[in-house]
């Protein structure tokens, strides 16, 4: 009861017309970040932080929730309609979203992520009310080993995006990690085959491999089939959104989407990337039709992006209940937080109620505000596919640059984004899958660094990922994940011969 | 009066074209009683991601000047990488000579300088002053078996091995004590079981959830734990104890181990005379101030400021003991356990790769088929438009730290374009022409994020 009143407070204090205003604001800046290759919510806030010192603590931190969950609507637009996701969390969406965009169905594929982020941003932001200390304290059981039993069950995912040939997918998937071992050696700080190149020390950014692989890939690759085919004309069903087939298809992985998003979004281990992923093999996995994946599913749309942003609002459960930021949005709020002579941690809570439950509540407007201002924009967006290819691509390019370019100020990145591109486009003509070497990338290096670190704490003994139990659970069930639907099979098989 | 001139002036951050305007501002404002004019615009380079210590040291020292009106108008960039080698190295060759650009700089950065081998060191740098200092402590979570400071030395005497620290990145302030408490107690620094974590977050949830022996960390960072009672402090890294923290220091408890991860400015080489003293006295002006030391006391930052040959003398001894205890340490490599070596993973991984690509190939292979005549003609139509857009991608490469990012992205655009189309040349280069703008307008001056001007800078 104490939490409702608390809450109820929490709205009376965001219900201000000018923190409206700030929630408006945050939101509106937060989707075009989103929008935008390369650049992300953490650089956007850190540089409002000036500009926001003359306000009060209350208004910057519902300026900065918004731009945050902002950012998740932001990123799966441009991933549905020009195939090049603006944030990493939005990869996964590519796949399906891009499709349904190519069969017209671009606005539906826009309606079902803005609805999906909604309901799950909304149930994700109830579990942070009423369940974040509780929450946190679990997160606290878990070490290198468990984070490295996590990644080996997100590792699994790959087998539902290998695409067409396993082969091609596993190639993919070598590739990103292969490109996951250029860089400084974390656990040494030892420079692995970084070829003398400083800029190469900090291994290739993950953005870097997105917006190369995809939106110049993309490029790249239908300048190589205009010579071939004629322009496919792509008409638009319609601007309206859903269909009442395509409800009853999407409900049920918006719901599951925050079912996987929340608590994964809590644990660092690779932010809002990972639940997207584990959300689509689990769609596939349940669906009537795991062939139409890769087609225009619209499940695999509905159930990622409810995954991402669920994972947005875990991500604050640590960082408002233990002063730990576990992405790198959270580590510049939590600088904001210091602005103002603030320490997030166990007390925040008792010592400054107000801001906490203010912000909390902005959080459910802001969700609100989102929904009110995608919805409509969904039919607009959907005429992007209408603007005439030769500038389009042009567009994609000179965006893609940018964006890479910005990420670190750097010519090595711009170098590396051309170079990405090409690997991308003959992926591409190949048919070799892109995301696995997306997964490799971001897992990769997750993995290997948790896992030596559990050995190095056990002193080298490998028993460590079996004797400790969440650990082998966790590897039990990537087992499962991986030989269970062989087995399953293999039984029926020999069931149907005795019978 | 004041106060409006600052908050017109924050909201034009970064915006050149409104210093026009903050200069006719100024002049209403009372200036200072010193002849030369403050710097019109000085930018600030923090050498590492939004988040960290010197990104909030950087962004501090913005607001302040800016608050204080010691710059006009002042803004923060980031060049992460390398635990500040990077942004070092941009800094010596592209900012050389240039008197109003101030860099963020460290203890850390001179243990990355060792660790990573960076042709390039503070010696490369024109020092400026020392800004701040941070203690460093060792915790354990409040239900930790380690009671005290005695029994951790106790364990690691015993077996180095068994003790596991958790902290901060490799060769880092985190580990540097790590290696100088075993270093003092007559432990093999070489045989810490150091477990390096790459954030703050992820360092901060191992030592709370009890995965590590014991924690090093930051004062700040752990400050409202402690404060909370979550977490014990064994003991403390500064000479005297600090007054309102429950804390007994690593010298009091018979460790002769001192140590303060300080943070600094630097400017580039080669600033004129008049320029470096202009730099120095906005410094000193700036750590002066009423809101300089609110932010201190924000942040939980100690006052180290020491400016000129004093802080030149400091870097060179803090250089010599930083060597030294790297070396001793090995940069953390550990020979008892070899399952986590470094070795066995990017070979498997590589095998992998070679593997795949190898049956790959020969699928592929097997699967050709013969040419035929049309194909030879889709052909040469496909390489003519894949090599208008590559032509597009090496003009863009080429063009855009010489003629400017606009001009650049003009071409990529144009180029691209014509891979698609034939008809309408000069409507695509106008709409490129456009687009680029709008990229530049909305990156460069909406969001801060500098982009090459090149011959055009003079008008945009």
């Amino acid at each position: 009861m104490d939490t409702l009143q608390a809450l109820a407070r929490g709205f009376a204090g965001a219900l201000t017309l000018p923190h409206l205003g700030w929630a408006l604001g945050g939101v509106t800046l937060g989707t075009a970040v989103g929008v935008l290759p390369g650049i992300g919510p953490a650089l956007t806030v850190a540089v409002l932080l000036p500009v926001t010192f003359s306000l009060d603590p209350t208004s910057a931190f519902i300026m900065f929730g918004g731009i945050y969950y902002g950012a998740m609507y932001g990123g799966s637009t441009t991933s549905i309609l020009i195939n090049s996701p603006g944030e990493t969390a939005s990869v996964v969406t590519a796949i399906d979203g891009y499709e349904m965009a190519r069969q017209g169905r671009g606005a539906a594929a826009l309606t079902t992520a803005a609805i999906g982020s909604f309901v799950a941003g909304t149930l994700a932001t109830i579990a942070l009310t009423f369940f974040a200390p509780l929450v946190a304290s679990v997160s606290l059981k878990f070490g290198p080993a468990e984070y490295f039993g996590l990644t080996i069950v997100a590792f699994t995912t790959v087998a539902a995006l290998l695409g067409s040939s396993v082969l091609r997918g596993l190639l993919s998937l070598f590739l990103g990690l292969a490109l996951g071992l250029i860089g400084i050696d974390q656990l040494t700080g030892d420079a692995r085959f970084s070829f003398g190149v400083p800029q190469l020390l900090d291994g290739i950014d993950v953005m870097v491999l997105v917006i190369g692989l995809f939106a110049v890939g993309e490029t790249l690759y239908q300048a190589w089939r205009h010579g071939r085919d004629d322009l496919q004309v792509i008409t638009l069903h319609d601007f309206t959104g859903m269909s009442r087939e395509e409800w009853r298809r999407s409900w049920k992985p918006w719901l599951r989407g925050a079912l996987i998003g929340f608590p994964l979004g809590v644990l660092p281990c690779g932010g809002s990337v990972l639940p997207t992923f584990v959300s689509y093999l689990v769609e596939k996995r349940l669906s009537d039709h795991p062939e139409r994946f890769g087609h225009g599913a619209i499940e695999g749309v509905a159930g990622p992006e409810a995954a991402n942003n669920a994972a947005a609002a875990g991500v604050l459960v640590p960082l408002l209940t233990l002063g730990l930021p576990s992405s790198a949005t959270a580590a510049v709020m939590l600088t904001a937080f210091q602005q103002y002579g603030l320490q997030p941690g166990p007390l925040l809570f008792s010592t400054r109620p107000d801001l906490v439950w203010t912000l909390i509540a902005s959080l459910y407007i802001g969700n609100a505000m989102l929904l009110v201002l995608n919805l409509p924009l969904a039919g607009v967006w959907a005429r992007v596919m209408l603007v005439p290819r030769p500038l389009l691509f042009g567009g994609i390019l000179v965006l893609a640059s940018v964006g890479a370019y910005s990420l670190n100020r750097s010519m090595v990145d711009l170098l590396l984004l051309y170079a990405v591109g090409a690997i991308g486009c003959a992926m591409r003509v190949h048919d070799v899958p892109l995301v696995p070497a997306v997964i490799g990338l971001i897992l990769g290096p997750l993995s290997e660094q948790q896992g030596r670190r559990a050995l190095a704490i056990a002193g080298g003994d490998p028993s460590v990922f079996v004797t400790r139990p969440i650990c082998a659970t966790l590897l039990v069930l990537a087992a499962a994940v991986l030989f269970g639907p062989r087995i399953f099979r293999l039984k029926a098989e020999a069931t149907g011969i005795s019978a | 009066m004041s106060r409006v001139s600052f908050r017109l002036k924050a909201e034009a951050t970064g915006s050149h074209l409104s210093w026009g305007l903050c200069g006719l501002l100024a002049c209403a404002v009372p200036t200072p009683a010193d002849a030369q004019p403050p710097i019109q615009h000085l930018r600030i380079i923090a050498p590492a991601a939004p988040g960290g210590g010197w990104d909030q040291t950087a962004r501090v020292m913005q607001q302040v000047l800016q608050r204080t009106n010691l710059v006009h108008t002042s803004s923060v960039e980031n060049i992460p990488g390398a635990a500040g080698t990077i942004g070092l190295a941009r800094f010596v060759t592209a900012e050389r000579g240039n008197g109003d650009v101030l860099m963020a700089s460290g203890l850390i950065m001179l243990g990355a300088i060792v660790t990573h081998r960076s042709p390039l060191t503070l010696h490369d740098v024109t020092p400026v002053a020392r800004l701040t200092g941070e203690y460093e402590v060792l915790v354990v979570p409040a239900a930790s078996p380690v009671r005290s400071l005695a029994e951790l030395v106790r364990a690691l005497q015993t077996q180095p091995e068994a003790v596991s620290w958790g902290g901060g990145s490799a060769g880092g302030t985190d580990q540097i004590l790590a290696g100088l408490i075993a270093d003092s107690v007559g432990v093999d620094p070489r045989r810490v079981n150091y477990i390096a974590f790459s954030g703050g977050g992820e360092s901060m949830s191992a030592i709370l959830g009890g995965q590590v022996t014991v924690g090093v960390n930051g004062l700040g960072e752990f400050a409202a734990q402690i404060e909370a009672g979550t977490v014990r402090v064994l003991g403390i890294s500064s000479r005297e104890r600090i007054s309102g923290l429950d804390a007994p220091t690593l010298r009091e408890q018979g460790i002769d181990v001192e140590l303060e991860n300080w943070r600094s400015v630097v400017a580039p080489p080669g600033v004129a005379g008049p320029d470096r003293q202009r730099l120095e006295r906005t410094i000193d002006a700036m750590v002066r101030s009423r809101d300089w030391h609110d932010a201190l006391a924000r942040y939980r930052w100690n006052d180290r400021y020491l400016a000129g040959d004093g802080f030149a003398r400091f870097v060179d001894a803090e250089e010599a003991r930083v060597q030294g205890i790297l070396r001793k340490l090995g940069t953390g490599r550990n020979p008892s356990v070899s399952l986590a070596g470094a070795g066995l993973y990017p070979m498997l991984v590589l095998l992998g790769l070679a593997v795949t690509a190898v049956a790959t190939t020969a699928a592929a292979v097997r699967s050709i088929r013969p040419e035929r005549a049309d194909d030879r003609a889709s052909r040469r139509a496909r390489w003519s438009s894949i090599a208008l857009v590559a032509s597009g991608i090496v003009l863009d490469l080429l063009l855009v730290e010489r003629a400017g990012f606009v001009l650049a992205s003009t071409a990529l655009f144009w180029c691209t374009a014509r891979a698609f189309d034939t008809k309408h040349p000069v409507r695509d280069l106008a709409i490129g022409l456009m687009v680029s703008f709008a990229a530049y307008v909305v990156f460069a001056r909406l969001l801060e994020l500098p982009l090459p001007r090149g011959v055009l800078a003079r008008w945009i």
